[in-house]
């Protein structure tokens, strides 16, 4: 089994979105997968992947011995390799603890998941640390804007510290880094950071850009994630991260902005 | 009373701890929520714990439970500030250096006006404390230094493979030597050494300082000398400490 962790330092990134577009994509590769919402207080994910109504039990009352784990996992509605463990909405934070998380880690892994997803909260408090402290590899979401890219990179060196394999010095946490929310027409018109000048400032492996899409918008209203919306460059884009993720050779997409020519400004496209 | 307490990053000392609160009881209830379940939340930092906003002193302080306290937390202490004389000897026991004197002789180093944005040379009325250089083994950091982490190598010089990042800390009592973008803050000489240098093949950071010399850059760089390799060391002219910050033309 392997843990990865999305996550990025501030709030309003893309990270749950993500967390709902790429634990989806791995699951309709045939990977058995569990995402879990580690924003306590905030509970989000349910709400992206349309299973709010059939939220019972948490995460929080399974870390506290009153529901069992296979109780509180939800059975995504697109895909059956899928599973969410949603966060509480009002339980208290300090209910992350090591054990409590470590112990619910390895139970996911005796029932053979492949692949665990953690939803990270923002800030670099409790709860993002209990997101990232058991990953094996991490997402990290950036936006093109400098706070953002400086975020990440407080986030990535506070996995380079705090998670375990960093603490008991085995192979570090693998790195991918996620741009997110991207206007190729901003970045052309210099209101933006491009991709390269986030990627030289921050030195980790691009695994792909997302772009900025009205899409994302509609999906979460709707409880689908992401990567479901066919034929959108928001769900293509979701789908080259997964592709990549697992080894793929995918050329990077809507990257570069075309000003439209003048027939289509005068008529329109056609 | 207020019970807030700080954690604030310092000038040079790393970690500075604002604590209103004296007994490592109370500091462990208080900070109890805060850190709990993540033991040596900090990476072994050097920490000053500044004392100014306690009120009532008692008597009798805990001295070596508060810094096995802070310990616990990941965090070394080097030493106090806004202590009353009476503990000086307690202090002394445990080799926590009393820095009130040494923050204001930090102070006089620092140039009176704010820093011209050619970083030409900055004057420093008083000469820097002077020390000597010790042999002592290198530092080697592979990987890029990130914003909010420090390197801190209290007694040689430290080579960064990687570079380093806006909002990094880099402190060394002797040299610094960056390979790829130098960025954040960068202070060498720490312990007074005055031929200590930071080298860099991509010169850009926010802050250098030798020996307590330093030189800021908000208006940013020189042509000459951003992003291109450079070299910043310390010059004594007539008592007068000045940086001189010079591109390397040998590359
Ligand atoms: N690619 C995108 N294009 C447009 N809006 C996006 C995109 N990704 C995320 N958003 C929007 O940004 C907001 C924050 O996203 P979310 O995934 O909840 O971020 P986080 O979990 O990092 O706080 C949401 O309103 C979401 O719809
Ligand atoms: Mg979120």
């Amino acid at each position: 089994m392997r843990i990865v962790v999305v996550t990025s330092g501030k709030g309003g990134v893309g990270k749950t979105t993500t967390s709902a577009a790429f634990a989806s994509g791995l699951a309709l590769r045939g990977f058995k997968t569990a995402v879990v919402d580690f924003d306590v207080g905030l509970r989000n994910l349910d709400l992206i992947m349309g299973c709010e109504r059939r939220v019972v039990y948490d995460f929080v009352n399974v870390l506290q011995g009153e529901a069992k784990l296979t109780q509180a996992l939800i059975k995504d509605k697109h895909v059956d390799t899928l599973h969410i463990l949603p966060a509480s909405q009002t339980k208290d934070k300090e209910a992350l603890t090591e054990e409590g998380v470590e112990k619910v880690m390895r139970e996911l892994e005796a029932m053979g998941f492949d692949y665990v997803v953690c939803d990270s909260p923002a800030g670099i408090e409790r709860g993002a640390l209990m997101a990232l402290l058991f990953a094996d590899e991490a997402i990290v979401v950036t936006n093109p804007e400098v706070s953002s890219v400086r975020d990440s990179d407080r986030i990535l060196g506070i996995l380079q510290s705090k998670s375990r394999r960093a603490i008991e010095g085995r192979e570090p946490v693998k790195e991918h880094l996620l741009v997110t929310r991207y206007s190729a027409k901003r970045v052309e018109e210099g209101e933006m950071l491009s991709y390269k000048d986030i990627q030289e400032l921050l030195r980790v492996p691009l695994i792909g850009v997302i772009p900025e899409s009205d899409a994302v918008l509609h999906a979460s209203n709707q409880g689908v994630p992401a990567i479901h919306l066919k034929g959108t460059d928001v769900a293509e884009a979701y789908a080259d991260v997964v592709a990549r993720f697992l080894g793929e050779d995918k050329p990077l997409r809507f990257v570069s902005y075309e000003k439209p020519s003048l027939i289509k400004r005068l008529f329109g496209s056609t | 009373m207020s019970e807030e307490v700080r954690f604030e990053s310092g000038r040079f000392e790393g970690i500075v701890v604002r604590s209103p609160l004296v007994s490592p009881a109370r500091l462990a209830d208080v900070l109890h929520k805060r850190f709990a379940g993540t033991e040596s939340y900090f990476g072994g930092e050097p920490a000053v714990l500044d004392f100014s906003e306690v009120r009532d002193w008692p008597e009798q302080v805990d001295w070596s439970g508060l810094v096995a306290f802070f310990r616990r937390l990941g965090l070394q202490p080097i030493g106090v500030r806004g202590v009353p004389e009476s503990f000086d000897a307690a202090l002394k026991r445990l080799h926590l250096a009393n820095l009130d004197e040494a923050a204001l002789r930090l102070e006089a180093a620092r140039p009176t006006e704010p820093p011209p944005a050619a970083p030409t040379s900055a004057q420093a009325p008083a000469s820097p404390q002077t020390g000597t250089a010790r042999a002592a083994s290198t530092k080697f950091i592979d990987r890029p230094v990130r914003a909010g982490q420090q390197i801190y190598a209290p007694e040689g010089d430290v080579v960064l493979m990687a570079g380093s990042n806006p909002g990094a800390e880099i402190i060394a009592a002797g040299s610094i030597h960056c390979w790829g973008p130098l960025r954040g803050r960068v202070l060498a000489g720490a312990g007074g050494n005055l031929e200590a240098r930071i080298v860099a093949t991509h010169f850009g950071p926010e802050l250098v300082s030798i020996a307590g010399v330093y030189q800021t850059f908000e208006n940013g760089l020189p042509a000459s000398i951003a992003n291109r390799p450079v070299q910043v060391k310390l010059q004594v002219i007539q008592g007068q400490s000045h940086l001189l910050i010079e591109p390397i033309e040998t590359i």
